[in-house]
């Protein structure tokens, strides 16, 4: 780590302390007097023994680790072949936030108290309505609320299990409540990476703090999930419901099920029947008892909500309103992220708790009331004007940044619809160090705390999403306007720092095994497994190929009409059928080369291939091992910068075939052998043998000239990584004398080279066994049963026909076992279609 | 259909029949439906008997009671099909008293709003008062509604009013409005059909700030002098209804110009149409074409 040596250590923290001065509003790491705040010693050591040098250092290294574990954040590009644009890299500053145990003790109370109060509130808006009736809670709080879902009305028993709630400082230095996630709150999974990032840039410090552990929290998570599903059920299952891979917190919802253990689904894994949720599986059905939703509510099901959604399934809100799944967090609980509340809640607090309300927020107008209404539209100009419930047209106006057109227009709406605006004072809120190249820079900090409630109480993750902007003038901080993410430290209290994971009784542990067993793969997940296979061995095979001809025209292209050229030019058409990457009038064979290792827009290069892995290993993160993303973001650096023009492609290839053999590496010894290895298995071996059929049929099953034949030969070898093998062999004497029958032995028919047709087969006999496809399994043993039976010598005699014939055959077998594969498992649901009434016009005189 | 008269309002039993078949070019596989397959109890109707007949045979058939009071049911079919038939039949008990105009007309619309706001109850106030997905009142809605429903005005006499003043401005026309029609559309074409103008008619009451409903049912219809009546040949209805300061609802028909009476049997009611759809449903196929056919018989019983 280099540390410029004009930035010395006290300058950061000087420099830093100076800037906050002069401003507005409390400082997380300095007080009023410029004094270091208890409790902030680990800022301050961070800073001091690093100095700004070494905190850009880890800024970098921060930023690297995000990269290849792939955290990302946004919205990820609509068109599917284009890649690039998977959503922004997640941005972490690695100065922690850090808060003292006793300071998040308090907390932590107005946390479990603020969980407690939602719930009754919840209970009590599909229940009784009393708070309503008894005009404690003005009606159209409720009933004028898009979250207030009539569909799952009066549904009882409906716990809020997860809990998100954004703060920040009040002028006193007091948490204040922005505002209440509790429709599917994200952001937990961030907070976990936050903390992986943080704690390895950080190591030096992060290993000598006392520091409460996140990793609990989600074990909590995991047991709380169960403990909702219906009582009868001995052994729930829990699935997290995630509209897909192309929304902003995709990383978040994948990660979250990654750290509780169970499947991520989309709508289409799932479906209803008599009243159930479903897992789609061909193997054997499986109900769903729990659905961690991270699809929102109005989305869920076309036939009570949103007709035109995609994202869910119908049969959802009966098969909840039966009692028959249990969602977490229930459908209506979006109605309580809604700011016209904050007025009321202190006397829905003394009503429902007999307690006082423990946690401030903003002060806070509701416009229903005329009287508030007119303190908001008379003081404009200094409130943070919101509407109560999330609509299309985003958030929240800061008075003194509108124009006097723009006060009038948002004056004219308030009038239109009181009831669904408030006005709130704006919460000073603190700032944070943001490391910068040129110092220590303040930013504005909001705080994302997390929660769950299992059977017994409310449970507040030792930690949370810190965020922070980079603009202390501005009050606006979001993951979608830019801000950074800060990990969040929570001093021990305990120095053990295991407070968040207490053992869990036997019979707690008993139900977390349970929990976390395997579930049926659902036709999506399984096809997408397939698909990793056969990108990745589509990629490593088509790599080979191309180093071998790569290193051809290395040798022979300036050398047309000698018998290494014509190999060449063999290799080069082999490369070209077998891609599909046709060479522009224009090209010679080593610009066609470089074509086919290609971009990912095209079709048939290794690009394209290395790209479809990453769309097709992120659709199923949650069976992966973490391991693999690292290895696939430097596989897609190393294809984002093409070889240089006149180098070989070679070492572009054999980086890109490091990265390949690592993704394999980790693959094989990271998977369980079950349902799921059978399918990627299955991939990797239907495509290792069809590349190898197709390759010799390119190239060996026509006859040419013994020279040119040897070399070509010896070429297929080393493509199919046999070549050693079979100089081996030929050494020894064992085997067909003949080069062209030895190789084909080798390559079609030994059961004992793992790079064979025949290995394949027998491999893919395996893998359709953990399927559980007899049917596959038996046409897979068929086809072995032909390669065994098969006359070497015959086939590679004559012209060479009849070993072309029998090729054409074996990749037709090939080809229907695959398509048979894909028609019995990948089955994906016909085609949805919603029917509305027609209106009947009525009757008329 | 006759004027109304006395004997309009006389105690009777109906039975009605609604039948809706939808018809694929290809197989459904699976059929989710949500509809409202019994009639609700109501101060002025009491269900006899029903029943519900589906084919193919559901795999689940679930009722519950929704938030409006209505009887909605679930039904899935998991046989895989081209034809789904769904047939109701009621028999219920109907008797409307006559509305006492005069007794009403001691509020003004202004004043009966403020009552209702006061001392009415919050929930069944907001649900039928605030905008609902098709009874969006903007400025037009609300210019509209000041023509006709003035707040100085006696409430009886207003709520006659607004219902003569849709059955005048409006012509009745169907085939020009559909289940995307807005009252904006509504206003600017003049024509529609019952939807169209119950909406108009909770819009102009909603902007006057009294609450309203949407009501769905079915009304007696006489064939044309000297026909015979054709099967299937009525339809379900809608209408309006108004909440007035003593707590009593005051159903309103703008399509017949007139306040509802014994010919009218009620289904289900809600904040517009969207709450209270007969039948909807999603259905997973390959079939790129359906159409659908209902027929309603509402007929008159002998008096046992």
């Amino acid at each position: 780590m280099s540390r410029p040596a004009s930035v010395p250590a006290a300058g950061a923290l000087d420099g830093y302390r100076s800037l906050v001065e002069s401003q507005t509003g409390p400082d997380e790491w300095f007080d009023a007097a410029r004094s270091v705040r208890p409790d902030q010693d680990l800022v301050t050591t961070a800073v001091e023994s690093l100095g700004l040098g070494g905190l850009l250092a880890a800024r970098a290294e921060a930023r690297r680790l995000v990269e290849d574990d792939g955290i990302r954040y946004g919205l990820a590009d609509a068109v599917d072949d284009v890649p690039g644009d998977r959503g922004r890299s997640w941005v972490i500053d690695p100065l922690p936030v850090v808060i003292g145990s006793l300071e998040w003790a308090r907390l932590e109370a107005g946390l479990r108290q603020r969980a407690q109060l939602l719930q009754l509130l919840h209970d009590d808006v599909y229940g009784e309505r009393r708070l309503v009736s008894e005009r404690v809670l003005p009606a159209e709080l409720v009933l004028g609320h898009s979250g207030f879902v009539r569909a799952v009305d009066g549904i009882e028993h409906q716990r809020l299990v997860l809990g998100a709630t954004d703060l920040a400082r009040g002028a006193d230095g007091a948490w204040t409540v922005i505002a209440d996630k509790t429709s599917a709150p994200s952001g937990a999974g961030y907070a976990m990476a936050n903390r992986r990032v943080t704690s390895r840039v950080l190591s030096s410090v992060h290993r000598g703090a006392s520091l409460e552990r996140l990793r609990g929290f989600f074990h909590t998570m995991a047991n709380a999930l169960g403990d909702v599903a219906d009582a009868g059920v001995d052994t729930p299952r829990v699935v997290v419901l995630s509209p897909g891979t192309g929304t902003e917190t995709a990383f978040d919802q994948a990660f979250l099920a990654t750290l509780l253990g169970f499947p991520l689904v989309e709508g289409d894994d799932l479906n209803v029947r008599d009243g159930r949720v479903w897992i789609r599986s061909t193997g054997r059905r499986e109900p769903v008892d729990v659905v961690l939703r991270r699809v929102d509510a109005e989305f869920c099901d076309p036939l009570e909500l949103r007709s035109d959604s995609q994202l869910g399934l119908p049969g959802l809100v009966e098969s909840a309103r039966r009692g028959g799944v249990s969602l977490a967090n229930p459908l209506g609980a979006g109605v309580l992220e809604n700011a016209g509340l904050v007025p009321y809640l202190p006397a829905i607090a003394r009503r429902l708790l007999g307690e006082e309300l423990d946690l401030p927020s903003a002060p806070t107008w509701w416009c229903g009331d005329a009287s508030s209404r007119s303190h908001v539209l008379t003081n404009l100009d200094s409130l943070v004007v919101k509407p109560i419930a999330r609509g299309l047209v985003v958030a929240a106006r800061f008075g003194w940044e509108l124009s006097a057109a723009q006060r009038d227009d948002l004056r004219r709406e308030i009038e239109e619809r009181p009831w669904a605006w408030v006005g709130q004072e704006p919460i000073p809120m603190s700032t944070a160090p943001v490391v910068t190249p040129s110092g220590l820079a303040p930013g504005r900090f909001v705080l994302r705390a997390f929660g769950v409630t299992d059977e017994e109480r409310h449970h507040v993750m030792p930690g949370g999403l810190g965020r922070v902007n980079t603009d202390p003038s501005s009050m606006l901080v979001s993951s979608a306007s830019g801000a950074l993410a800060k990990d969040v430290w929570v001093l021990a209290d305990d120095p053990s720092g295991v407070r968040g994971w207490s053992a869990p009784s036997p019979d707690r542990a008993r139900t977390l095994v349970r929990l976390q067993r395997r579930t049926a793969v659902a036709p999506r997940v399984a096809d997408n497994l397939f698909w990793v296979g056969r990108y990745a061995e589509r990629a490593e095979g088509t790599a080979r190929l191309l180093r071998v001809a790569d290193d051809l025209a290395a040798d022979h292209a300036q050398r047309p009409g000698t018998p290494g050229a014509a190999t060449m030019e063999v290799m080069v058409q082999a490369a070209a059928a077998l891609t599909g990457v046709a060479p522009r009038a224009d090209q010679g064979p080593v610009d066609h080369l470089r074509a086919m290792v290609g971009t990912p827009h095209l079709l048939g290069t290794v690009a394209h291939a290395c790209h479809r892995l990453v769309v097709a290993a992120e659709s199923v993160r949650d069976q992966l091992s973490q391991d693999i993303w690292h290895i696939l973001s430097r596989l897609d650096r190393t294809l984002a910068t093409p070889a240089p023009a006149d180098s070989q492609l070679r070492p572009q290839l054999d980086t890109v075939l490091e990265s390949l053999l690592a993704v394999a590496g980790v693959v094989h010894e990271s998977m369980v052998r079950d349902q799921t290895w059978g399918f990627l298995d299955g991939g990797i071996r239907i495509e290792r043998a069809q590349h190898t059929v197709s390759l010799l049929r390119a190239t060996l099953a026509l006859e040419r000239p013994p020279i040119i034949d040897g070399q070509v030969t010896e070429s297929v070898l080393e493509a199919c990584e046999s070549i050693l093998t079979h100089r081996r062999r030929t050494a020894s004497g064992e085997g067909p004398a003949w080069p062209v029958q030895s190789a084909t032995s080798l390559l079609l028919a030994d059961t004992g080279n793992p790079r064979s047709v025949a290995f394949q087969v027998d491999r893919l006999a395996d893998a359709m066994r953990l399927t559980g496809d007899d049917l596959l399994v038996t046409a897979t043993a068929t086809l072995a049963a032909s390669l065994a039976g098969l006359d070497l010598v015959e086939l590679c005699s004559g012209d060479r026909s009849a070993l072309l014939s029998t090729l054409t055959n074996v990749d037709e077998s090939l080809r229907a076992i695959s398509s048979e594969l894909s028609a019995r498992h990948f089955g994906r649901k016909p085609r949805r279609r919603v029917l509305l009434g027609d209106w009947s016009g009525g009757v008329r005189a | 259909m006759s004027r109304q008269g006395p004997d309009d309002f006389t105690p009777r039993r109906y039975e009605v029949r609604h039948r809706t078949t939808y018809t694929y070019d290809d197989d459904v596989t699976t059929c989710y439906e949500r509809g409202f397959l019994r009639p609700r109890e109501t101060p002025t109707q009491r269900v006899v008997s029903n029943d519900v007949r589906i084919t193919p045979e559901p795999d689940l058939l679930d009722e519950h009671t929704d938030h409006f009071g209505n009887h909605s049911f679930y039904v899935e079919v998991r046989t895989p099909h081209q034809v789904l038939e769904v047939t109701k039949s009621s028999v219920v008990h109907v008797a409307w008293p006559e509305v006492d105009l005069a007794g009403l007309n001691r509020w003004t619309v202004e004043s009966a709003a403020e009552a209702i706001r006061d001392t009415g109850d919050p929930v069944t106030r907001a649900t039928y008062l605030l905008p609902s997905p098709l009874v969006e009142v903007d400025e037009a809605v609300k210019a509209y509604a000041a023509s006709v429903l003035a707040p100085e005005a006696p409430l009886g006499d207003a709520i006659v009013a607004l219902t003569h003043a849709i059955f005048t401005d409006f012509a009745y026309r169907s085939g020009v409005t559909n289940v995307r029609t807005t009252l904006q559309d509504l206003l600017e074409l003049r024509q529609g059909v019952c939807q169209d103008f119950t909406h108009l008619a909770l819009g102009c009451l909603r902007a006057a700030g009294l609450p309203g409903r949407y009501v769905s049912g079915y009304l007696e219809t006489s064939p044309p002098p000297g026909q015979q009546r054709l099967e299937g040949s009525d339809a379900s209805h809608a209408w309006a209804s108004v909440l007035t300061p003593g707590g009593d609802w005051v159903d309103l028909d703008p399509t017949n110009d007139h306040l509802a009476d014994s010919r009218y049997v009620v289904t289900a009611w809600g904040r517009d149409f969207r709450d209270v759809s007969p039948l909807k449903g999603v259905i997973y196929t390959e079939s790129t074409t359906s159409s659908l056919d209902v027929g309603v018989d509402v007929t008159r019983l002998a008096e046992l």
